[in-house]
């Protein structure tokens, strides 16, 4: 069996990559609508952002609307492969111990 | 390694956060498409209390223009979004539900003007509060906050009608969009 991937098995991780991957390829989140579907506070939501972005799974785009800065984030080809491996992986998980006789 | 349980919660987290961004996404589009729709109906229900002779006039015109928009808003939307919120199905629906509200309240039926300012906008309601069972609570709390004030304005408002449905249909609208777009 596959193993699971360790960025993305953190709770706020794995919610931050489930949102990003329930966008079309092309399209990302502002950091503030991030912050609300995660329930996360500022710094811990950054905080886990970056190890993302580290791990190469998330692009970070920084712009100003307006005179307003705006972080949005996007997964990246990579952080979607990942995270669909993570998915197989935890389904997988699920079917074996279906499979176990008792 | 994780049991089968944990894998589930996982499982089941993942599914709730998208289906949080797919309503997310939905109130987004939606938003906008208040906002505009409540503009014109503001301005029409106002073209019907100055000048009431025209009435007919402005609400072909109003609801043109706002078909018009709803088309430009999704074309707009889709580079960024990849859903098209208004398409030639949409179109098809919008006309025949106007068709279907037009045999009943001018050929069937013979509606005053202070009807047909109460039942158009309850029966658009309508499609809000059913649209509302699949996409999210808001579009059942818009369309159910305006209907009743529609059917309070119809008994309870006298000659200052049109200008009650301007503020709560036309205004409500607008809220409800602006509601949407923070939620």
């Amino acid at each position: 069996m596959a193993e699971l991937d360790d960025i993305i098995h953190q709770p706020l991780r794995l919610k931050i990559m489930a949102a990003l991957n329930a966008l079309p390829a092309t399209a990302g989140l502002e950091f503030s609508r991030l912050k609300k579907l995660t329930g996360a506070t500022d710094g811990n939501l950054g905080a886990h952002i970056e190890t993302l972005a580290k791990a190469g799974y998330v692009a970070v785009d920084k712009a100003f609307v307006g005179k307003k800065p705006q972080t949005t984030v996007s997964a990246t080809a990579s952080g979607r492969g990942a995270f669909a491996r993570h998915v197989a992986t935890l389904q997988e998980i699920i079917a074996a111990s279906a499979r176990r006789p008792e | 390694m994780i049991d089968s349980q944990q894998a589930s919660e996982a499982l089941a987290e993942i599914n709730e956060v998208a289906r949080r961004v797919r309503q997310s996404r939905i109130y987004n589009l939606a938003s906008l498409m208040l906002i505009m729709w409540g503009v014109l109906v503001f301005a029409g229900y106002l073209g019907s209390f100055w000048l009431p002779r025209y009435a007919g006039y402005f609400w072909i015109a109003l609801n043109v223009a706002g078909v018009a928009g709803s088309f430009a808003i999704s074309a707009f939307g889709y580079p960024k979004t990849g859903i098209r919120t208004f398409d030639v199905r949409m179109l098809i629906a919008f006309l025949l539900f106007f068709a279907f509200g037009f045999l009943c309240t001018s050929v069937l039926g013979q509606f005053t003007p202070r009807q047909m300012g109460a039942v158009w906008p309850i029966y658009f309601m309508l499609l809000y509060i059913i649209a509302g069972l699949w996409m999210g609570h808001a579009f059942v709390a818009i369309g159910l906050g305006i209907s009743v004030l529609a059917l309070v304005g119809y008994f309870f408002i006298g000659d200052w009608f049109d200008l009650w449905m301007a503020l709560v249909d036309g205004g409500g609208l607008i809220l409800g969009g602006l509601w949407m777009r923070r939620s």
